[in-house]
């Protein structure tokens, strides 16, 4: 962006005072990123209002049902029955995820019994199996938690795999040269090296996480906010269901960042403020 | 340009102007078929539909069916013109979008069996504090256990969601449900397995359907004489089954109807016909102007559309001149 100014202030004087201004604007990525909003939000009000179909409400008429759930509890009610199986299978994804994936990085023999495993779960198409799963667990809490684990899983655990695997082998040569130990070379070396990968997998893998949830409670038993998209579909009140859609996608876009930001904090002091 | 370039042209130029032309010939619209679509897989319920369909087809109306995943895609696909006749009860869809679609049609009234553990309960007044499962929220089986609710005056301590009736009926066997509501083949296997232990409750003064035929009023307009034969044929094949429902069995076979049921599910074709006429489930008059309102009533119990069910304009839901027609042409 920064070069693209400089080419245009040559342009002349005339141009001065407007590149200045996109030049200032272009060091303000808020800016850019409410431009981008208003863009996608304005386009979708004006596909409501042509009524293209007429299962298609406007933003305005959408945020306008967001504001009611908001208000009348309905929406908070509906978060506190899908965050739980979000959480218990995030939580067992993270745990399962991460430890499989440092010990594949490790050691052979754990990637030769269990990496086929993974690489399975992350191409069978998962949208297919979540109703088998009520056959053996049924419909309550234990298929849905299963249904976050098994989109989340294995996107954590081979991220996490990968990460170890791809340390540079010259940080491990030194560690190796001041006489580490294995525990330090693991803890001092290998994982502060791979967790930048590991932690874009686990931001991965929580996105996964919103998805299994949601597709657990279409799929499995309409509970939660899968029960808001069901029933508000069902009985036509097409904003509610849009509305319902919009604030799960907004959560998971909003978990995704804080995690970017603890990523950066924790891992990247390097990349701090950029 | 070179040769082969410039017969590519024109043979794009050919394809151009000949999808132009078929697409502004509405005379052949006429031959294409009716297409029907259903938001679920065929089952023996859908037969009294596929021999109807089949008779409009001797008459010179071809009909295809086409299976959707949900109801709710099958009203899209009506709405887009991709096919012409949906099965269902949009009345919440029509009342919330205002889309030109009207019901023409009503196929069936609702059949379900309230049952209880009469180990655990033995009327309606029992489920005052209890807890109910139904099929889904907004769902019919919620609206029936709703409207007996208000009627027997009391109160379910909570209603759960379980999707389906044979897991419903297979709760019910396992004894982690005590009361529910299940279709007529699951009712007939709890009687099976449990024999007295479940018992029915009963439904009485409940009138409403959640299978209708709808289309667009384009295509009622557009097609009105292919539809009035279609019609005809549905108020002729509900009487027929109404007079001896064995025929349902004879049809299939002559039609050649779902034959890739398995014989057991296909033996009970003509015995659920039969519960199903006793009952009054297929109503030979294809629907009354009166009907409507009570649909609005147990709709609103179930909260799916709003509004005094006596002061809804039936013509904003249903056409009844194709019926009309039908009726007096029969």
């Amino acid at each position: 962006m920064a070069s693209m100014s400089r080419t245009d202030n040559a342009g002349g004087p005339a141009h001065g005072l407007t590149t200045r201004w996109a030049s200032a604007l272009s060091d303000t990525p808020a800016f850019w990123k409410i431009v981008s909003l208003a863009i996608l939000f304005g386009a979708w009000e004006f596909a409501g209002r042509i009524d293209f179909n007429y299962a298609f409400p406007g933003f305005l008429e959408t945020m306008a049902a967001l504001f009611e759930m908001l208000t009348d509890g309905s929406m908070a009610k509906a978060y506190l029955r899908t965050f739980e199986p979000l959480a218990i299978g995030l939580v067992i994804s993270l745990t399962v995820g991460i430890s499989a994936g440092v010990g594949m990085g490790l050691r052979r023999d754990v990637e030769w019994l269990s990496l086929p495993i993974f690489i399975t779960m992350q191409a069978a198409p998962m949208a297919a199996l979540i109703p088998l799963v009520t056959f053996v667990y049924g419909i309550g809490l234990a298929s849905k938690v299963l249904a976050v684990v098994m989109l989340s899983l294995p996107v954590i655990a081979i991220n996490s795999y990968k990460a170890v695997r791809n340390v540079p082998p010259s940080l491990v040569d030194m560690s190796r040269s001041f006489m580490g130990s294995r525990r330090q070379q693991i803890l001092g070396i290998i994982l502060p090296a791979a967790s930048p990968m590991m932690f874009a997998g686990i931001r991965l893998g929580v996105a996964e996480g919103f998805s299994g949830a949601v597709l657990a409670e279409l799929l499995i038993t309409p509970t939660g906010i899968g029960d808001l998209i069901t029933f508000n579909r069902s009985v036509a009140k097409f904003a509610h269901m849009y509305a319902a859609i919009f604030s799960i996608v907004a959560l998971a876009v909003i978990a995704v960042s804080l995690l970017h930001r603890l990523e950066m904090t924790l891992f990247r002091p390097e990349k701090r403020g950029v | 340009m070179t040769m082969e370039r410039r017969s590519f042209m024109r043979a794009a130029a050919g394809a151009l102007t000949t999808t132009v032309a078929l697409s502004g010939a509405p005379a052949l619209a006429q031959d294409e078929p009716l297409q029907v679509a259903l938001g679920d897989i065929a089952s023996v319920e859908s037969l009294n539909l596929l021999i109807a369909m089949e008779r409009a087809g001797e008459r010179g109306v071809p009909m295809e069916m086409t299976f959707f995943n949900s109801e709710d895609v099958a009203v899209q696909a009506v709405l887009s013109g991709e096919v012409d006749i949906g099965v269902g009860a949009p009345y919440a869809f029509i009342q919330n979008s205002d889309a030109p679609i009207r019901m023409f049609y009503r196929m069936s009234t609702l059949m379900f069996f309230p049952v209880v553990n009469s180990d655990v309960y033995s009327g309606w007044e029992d489920l005052d504090g209890e807890e109910v499962t139904v099929h889904s929220r907004g769902s019919g089986t919620e609206a029936l256990m709703r409207l007996m609710e208000q009627k027997h005056g009391i109160e379910y301590s909570q209603i759960s969601y379980v999707p389906g009736s044979e897991v419903r009926a297979g709760a019910m066997l396992q004894g982690t449900v005590n009361a529910t509501i299940v279709d007529a083949a699951n009712f007939r296997l709890l009687q099976q397995e449990g024999g007295d232990k479940f018992q029915r409750l009963p439904l009485e003064g409940v009138n409403a359907t959640d299978e209708a035929l709808y289309a667009t009023t384009d295509v009622m307009e557009a097609r009105a004489e292919d539809m009035q034969i279609f019609v005809e044929e549905l108020l002729g094949t509900w009487a027929d089954i109404a007079e001896n429902p064995e025929i349902v069995g004879e049809l299939r076979a002559e039609y050649g109807l779902l034959q890739d049921l398995p014989d057991n599910v296909a033996s009970e074709a003509v015995p659920y016909y039969a519960e199903a006429v006793e009952n009054g489930v297929y109503p030979t008059d294809g629907g009354e102007p009166s009907d409507v309102a009570d649909d609005i009533a147990f709709l609103a119990a179930a909260g799916q559309v709003s509004g005094d069910p006596e002061e809804i304009d039936p013509e904003r839901f249903w056409n009844f001149d194709l019926l009309e027609a039908a009726k007096a042409a029969n």
